[in-house]
Formats: structure tokens, sequence, C-alpha cells
């Protein structure tokens, strides 16, 4: 399947318009997370934020609505988000911690809470919110994106990043310049290449954009916690939802889009792994 | 006609010994002799030529037992060597780790000698409220100083962090909940002890010596340390068995040419006026000083502003000149000492409190000697810093 394990796919948008004036889609990740904290289902959350408007991510612990506002939004580039984890369950206090994150970290806390190695540091993980992901971007991409392929004088006058229709965009002055997707080509990050996992299979609950009308997101509800804190904040009116047969283009899209990464990126490790590479471990 | 017991190794401390019992036709041991046959690791040498920082964090693997004290001390060595006044939010984080170890230490103690001490109706309390106070104290350090077993937060220059006001706040809810169950705890060892000492007949003077006292602080430690009275002696000078003196793993060190008494009970004798000496002393002076690092720790904690910063800035290049941390650890005063040239570690030191307490716990101990493999003789007549 390339969706992974799923309850529920449902298209949904946060009802709450301080949200949605910052979230990247439909605000759900924004959304539960404030729902967590504000119920006590969380006491924080590790999420990217980015403290000098720059597009750096970095990875922040939050602890109030507030604070998971002002760090909604995607930001293109590598955030080193569970290093973060352990200045929450420790110096921050928290017992019980909500994540976001993409596929690929979420495979690492997956792979964290299964094992023995940290002590008293993943087992704290309650929440895991997964964001899709194709590929990511280093810093200095980013830059060039901005400087020498869109004439931006610097990335910094960028107000709102996204990837859709096929084009990386960014806006300045209310103006959204698109570069074509395949211009990105070689600049993302190269273990993008090989990672198998679109739609974070492993996370409690996995949200993006692709298969929703624009402000809106996809959402995949995965495992029990998941769900119950997904209907939670349906049942609370916090968010609103749509079933996807209802939505353009819909689930079709999604799946198209997951395995088309898997197959292209089983090609690459075939590629790596006969130049005698070390490719890593599929889950 | 005298016999010899040996009883290699021996148990319920950290490390490994060997205890040689010189015994006469009564059956009345004459003569003992207790001395550290832990293997060598070398961290003394390890730091060597590495950045001041990696000292820390390698000198804390000196001992699983007292893994605070000697992360502390390696700290504050680094701190001075550096000419680093660290922060006040540092040293209060520094503080309450420290009372809060103490405790945890002492603790895992009373559970060690549970089973000479603790009668058997009482063990289960006895078990449970060493349980709950350690589960209490290490949180404490965990949530300060990163880990409560190897810390990966205490840092030269101060603390990786400084704790947010809801970890305070957290923090202290804790510990104030806990007090009637140390208060209690800290009853039913010092009963236990006092009921056994009598029912087992153990001599008062057991365990008397009428050495000096080596403390340099009530709770936390100084940098203050006068090198001139300090010197160490080989076990070869100390042992008159020369096949023990070649055996041994440890320094003797002396302090004014005297060899000292150190941990609860001297810093209880010479700080807080405690009366008694003697094993059985030493089992109270230890319990008695659990509610005295608990004060300290709740101190701490109150005082810390979690909006200050906890961590200096700092030139890593170093002053050349000798920088001392002295801890007082579980089982006595712990020193570390280090310099720093050119932004690599120069010389370090690690003189530990374990050779001058009545609590064995070798590890850190040890230090080696030169022989040569072939015919036994000793190549470098001095203990080679490990
Ligand atoms: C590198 C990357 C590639 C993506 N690719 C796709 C894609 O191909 N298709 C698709 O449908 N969706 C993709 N997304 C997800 C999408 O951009 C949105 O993040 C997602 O839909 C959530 O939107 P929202 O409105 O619910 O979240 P918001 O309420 O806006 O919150 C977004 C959350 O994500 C966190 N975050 C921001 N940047 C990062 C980062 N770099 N790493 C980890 N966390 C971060 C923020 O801190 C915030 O908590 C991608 C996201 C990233 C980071
Ligand atoms: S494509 Fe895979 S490896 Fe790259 S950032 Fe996304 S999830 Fe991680």
């Amino acid at each position: 399947m390339p969706l992974g394990t799923y309850k529920e796919a449902v298209s949904a948008r946060s009802t709450d318009s301080k949200i949605l004036d910052v979230s990247q889609d439909g605000g759900i990740v924004s959304a539960l997370l404030c729902y967590a904290i504000d119920e006590g289902i969380i006491e924080g959350a590790v999420v990217a934020g980015t403290p000098d408007d720059d597009w750096r991510p970095i990875p922040t612990v939050v602890t109030s609505s507030d604070e998971v506002i002002a760090a909604a939004g995607t930001k293109y580039s590598m955030s080193p988000t569970l290093s973060a984890l352990k200045d929450a369950v420790r110096q921050n206090g928290l017992e019980k911690v909500g994540v976001v994150a993409t596929p690929c970290q979420v495979q690492g806390l997956r792979k964290a809470k299964a094992y023995p190695f940290t002590r008293f540091v993943t087992e704290k993980v309650n929440l895991i919110i997964g964001i899709y992901c194709m590929e990511n971007f280093p810093m200095a991409s980013l830059d060039t994106f901005a400087t020498s392929k869109l004439g931006f004088d610097s990335l910094t006058e960028a107000s709102k990043m996204d990837i859709g229709k096929g084009k990386f965009w960014l806006t300045k002055d209310g103006e959204d310049k698109g570069l074509a997707i395949k211009e990105t080509h070689g600049y993302e990050q190269a273990g993008c290449n090989v990672c198998q996992d679109y739609v974070a299979e492993w996370a409690d609950v996995s949200t993006g954009s692709v298969g929703s009308p624009d402000g809106w997101s996809t959402v995949l509800v995965r495992t029990d916690d998941g769900e119950s804190v997904f209907k939670a904040a349906v049942d609370a009116g916090l968010i609103e939802t749509k079933p996807m047969d209802d939505v353009k283009p819909g689930l079709p899209l999604l799946e198209k889009l997951a395995k088309g990464k898997k197959d292209k990126n089983t090609a690459e490790r075939e590629r790596r792994a006969k130049m005698g590479v070390r490719i890593p471990t599929i889950y | 006609m005298t016999d010899r017991v040996v009883i290699s190794p021996t148990t319920r401390q950290e490390g490994h010994a060997e205890l040689v019992m010189e015994v006469d036709d009564a059956g009345i041991v004459t003569k003992g002799m207790y001395f550290s046959i832990t293997p060598v690791r070398g961290l003394e040498k390890m730091v060597l030529d590495k950045a001041p920082e990696t000292a820390p964090v390698l000198c804390q693997r000196i001992c699983g037992v007292c893994p605070i004290p000697h992360t502390l001390a390696s700290a504050e060595a680094m701190d001075m060597a550096l000419g680093i006044e660290i922060p006040k939010a540092g040293k209060l984080l520094r503080k309450a780790t420290l009372a809060a170890h103490n405790i945890n230490s002492a603790a895992i103690h009373h559970f060690l000698v549970a089973t000479d001490f603790v009668p058997e109706d009482k063990f289960v309390t006895a078990v449970d409220s060493v349980s709950e106070i350690r589960k209490n104290v290490q949180y404490v350090v965990d949530m300060i100083a990163g880990e409560g077993i190897h810390p990966s937060d205490i840092r030269v220059g101060g603390m990786a962090r400084n704790i947010t006001p809801f970890t305070k706040d957290r923090l202290v809810e804790r510990m104030t909940a806990l007090r009637p169950k140390l208060e209690a705890h800290i009853e039913l060892i010092k009963n236990c002890v006092a009921e056994s000492a009598e029912k087992l007949g153990i001599p008062e003077d057991l365990g008397v010596v009428n050495q000096p006292l080596m403390a340099v602080d009530p709770l936390y430690g100084s940098n203050d340390f006068d090198m001139d009275k300090f010197s160490e002696v080989l076990p070869e000078t100390w042992y008159d068995d020369p096949e023990i003196g070649k055996r041994g793993c440890s320094v003797i060190p002396l302090w004014e040419g005297q060899n000292v008494e150190t941990g609860p009970r001297a810093r209880m004798e010479k700080y807080q006026g405690f009366k008694g000496k003697g094993v059985i002393a030493q089992h109270v002076a230890r319990a008695d000083e659990m509610l005295k690092n608990y004060d300290a720790c709740l101190e701490a904690l109150d005082a810390i502003d979690p909006a200050a910063s906890a961590r200096a800035d700092y030139d890593p290049r170093g002053t050349g000149e000798l920088g001392f941390g002295i801890i007082e650890g579980p089982r006595g005063t712990n020193a570390h000492m280090a310099k720093v040239v050119d932004g690599k570690t120069a010389f370090y030191s690690a003189i530990v409190p374990t050779i001058r307490a009545y609590d064995p716990c070798l590890s850190c101990a040890t230090h080696v000697m030169v022989v040569d493999d072939e015919d036994k003789s000793i190549l470098k007549n001095e203990m080679v810093r490990i």
C-alpha cells in the first residue's frame, strides 16, 4: 500500500482564522497541536520555527497555542527536530510531548521508541504528527532558488514558500513566483533520493496538501492515539472535514505520488547499491 | 603460627578489591590489608592534548556510582583552568544537581547495607522508600543535568541550559512532596542500624580512627586547594607486604603527611557538630546528611532564576595555571586538577575519595605502576596517573 496503514482518510481544515492566516495548508498540524496542548493531552511539542524569519528551520519547544501558531508554515529545509526532544523532556520538564516530523524523522523516532537506547526520552512522546515529504533542501539550495533563479535579492524577501502544481513557489509583496520542480532537481538533499516514504507511514496522524483543494489538507489517521486526538478536535469544532471522495483531485493523486516516490527511489537505491554504496534499510 | 585468609574479590563496593587478613592461633585477626585490584582505565591520560570540554565527558566515566561528583569536579577544574566565572544560575543548578545526587547515593548505600541492618519485617518498607527517594531525586538530576547517571548537561562554563519556570515548579513540587517519605526513611535506617548494632554486638570502637578530617565544604565544594599540603605515596611504601604493595592499584594520598578521614561523618563532624565516631556513626551521619542535602537542593531550586543564562561565554585557550575542582561527593572529597595550554589539556589529575573513606568504591582510585613483564621488576617507581 503506497500510503501505509491508516484508519481513515479525510480532507480537512482548521476552523480557526488565526491558524489559517499563517498555516501552510489547512492548518491541521497547528490545530491538532493547539487542541492537544489546551486539553492537556500533551504538555508541549517540538516544532520547526524560524526565529530569525530567514526560513532556516530551528527545532523549537512550544508549550502554548500562541507558540504553536508562531511556528506554523513549512520551511523547506532540514530541521534537526529530534535534537530538541531531549531539551523538551529535560530542562523543559515535559512529560507528554508532541512532535511534528518529516517521514524520515518519524521513522527514526519510532525506532528510538521501539529500542531501549534512550532513557526517559522517547517514551514521553505521545503524539507524532507526520507531514508528507517528497524531498528537502539544504539552505544553500533555497538561497540559490531565490537569488539566482527567481531574481530575489535575498531569500528573506519571501513571505511564503510552497511546493505545488509542479512548481516551487516564493511569494514576495503578494506576488507568487514559481520555479519548475525539474529546475530544483539536483539541489535536494542526496538522501531524499533513496527515501521511500512520502506520507509519514509511521506517524499517528499524517497530513499534507496533496489530494485536497487549496487551503485544505489531506489527513491520514493511522493509530488509536492519532484517531482519538483527531476525532476529539473535530468534535470540538476546531477542524472541519469532507470525505475524500467529495474533493478533487482526491486520494488517487496522493497514491500516485506516494507510489511514484517509492518506484523512482527504489530504482535509485538499486543504482547506488550496484556501485557498492551503502543504502538505508527500508521499513 | 599465623594463618592468612584472603577474600578476593570482595563484594559490596564499586570495583574490585582484595581483603588479606592475618589470623593468629586463637582465630583473631591481627592485621587486615584491604586494597584495590581494579584494573586500569587510563582516563587522566586520555584527556591529555584534547579540548578542555572533553575532560568532563570522559572523566564522568571514572565511576558509575559517582558520575555527578566526577563531572562537577572536572567541569569546575576546567572552569578555573580557563579563568571562567560561571553565572549564578549555573552554580545553583550545579548545587541542586549534586545535592539530589548525594541523596540518591546515600539511598543506594542503604540498599546495599540493608541485608546487614534491616530486619526482615522492615525490609520491604526500606526497599520501597529507597526506590521512592531515588525516583524523585534522580528526576531532579535528569531534568537539570540531562541524565541521572552520566550527566550530559553539566558543561565547562556552567550548564547546557537553564530549566524553564514550569520545570522549576514541577521540581519544587516533587521535592516538597518527598519530605515525609525521606524523614521516615532516615528514622528507619537509623533505628535499624542502632538496633542491629546492639543485637549483633558490634563493638563501639569498630572503625574508630583519630585521623584529621578532610572536607572542604558542608555540602558542595570549593576551588581552594593547597597543593603544598598534599602528597601521594605508593602502595609499596604503604603496605609492609611487598607482594601486596605491588598488586595494590591505588596510591595513598596524604594531607600534611597523614592519611585523613573523609566522607559524610567527616563532613558532618566538621560542619554540623555531629558527634560519634566509627562504623555505626558513619551510617548515622550518612542518613542525617540526606536531610541536609534535601534542604540544600530545595534552597538552590528556589533561588534559580529560570530567565537567567546558565552558561558563560569563555575563551577556551586556557590560562596555563592549575585549576581545581573540589567536590564533596557521597563518599568524600573528590578533587580534580587540570591545566590548559593553547586550548589543549596539558595536565590532568584526579584525587578521589575512595582511599580516604570508610566506604571504598574503587574504580575511581585506580593507578598503575610499570612492571617489567619478564622479571617483574618495577620499571617506573611511581604511580602513573590514569
Ligand atoms: C520539506 C518538506 C516537504 C514537503 N513536501 C510535501 C509534498 O510533497 N506534498 C505535500 O502534500 N506536503 C508536503 N509537505 C507538507 C506541507 O508543506 C505542510 O507542512 C503540511 O501540509 C502541513 O500543513 P498545515 O497547514 O497542516 O501545517 P501548519 O499548521 O502550517 O504547521 C506546519 C508545521 O510543520 C512544522 N515544520 C515546518 N517546516 C518543517 C520542517 N522542515 N521539518 C519539520 N517540521 C516542519 C512547523 O513547525 C509547523 O508545526 C512538505 C513539508 C516539508 C517540511
Ligand atoms: S524525502 Fe525522505 S529523507 Fe528527504 S526529508 Fe523527506 S522524508 Fe526525509
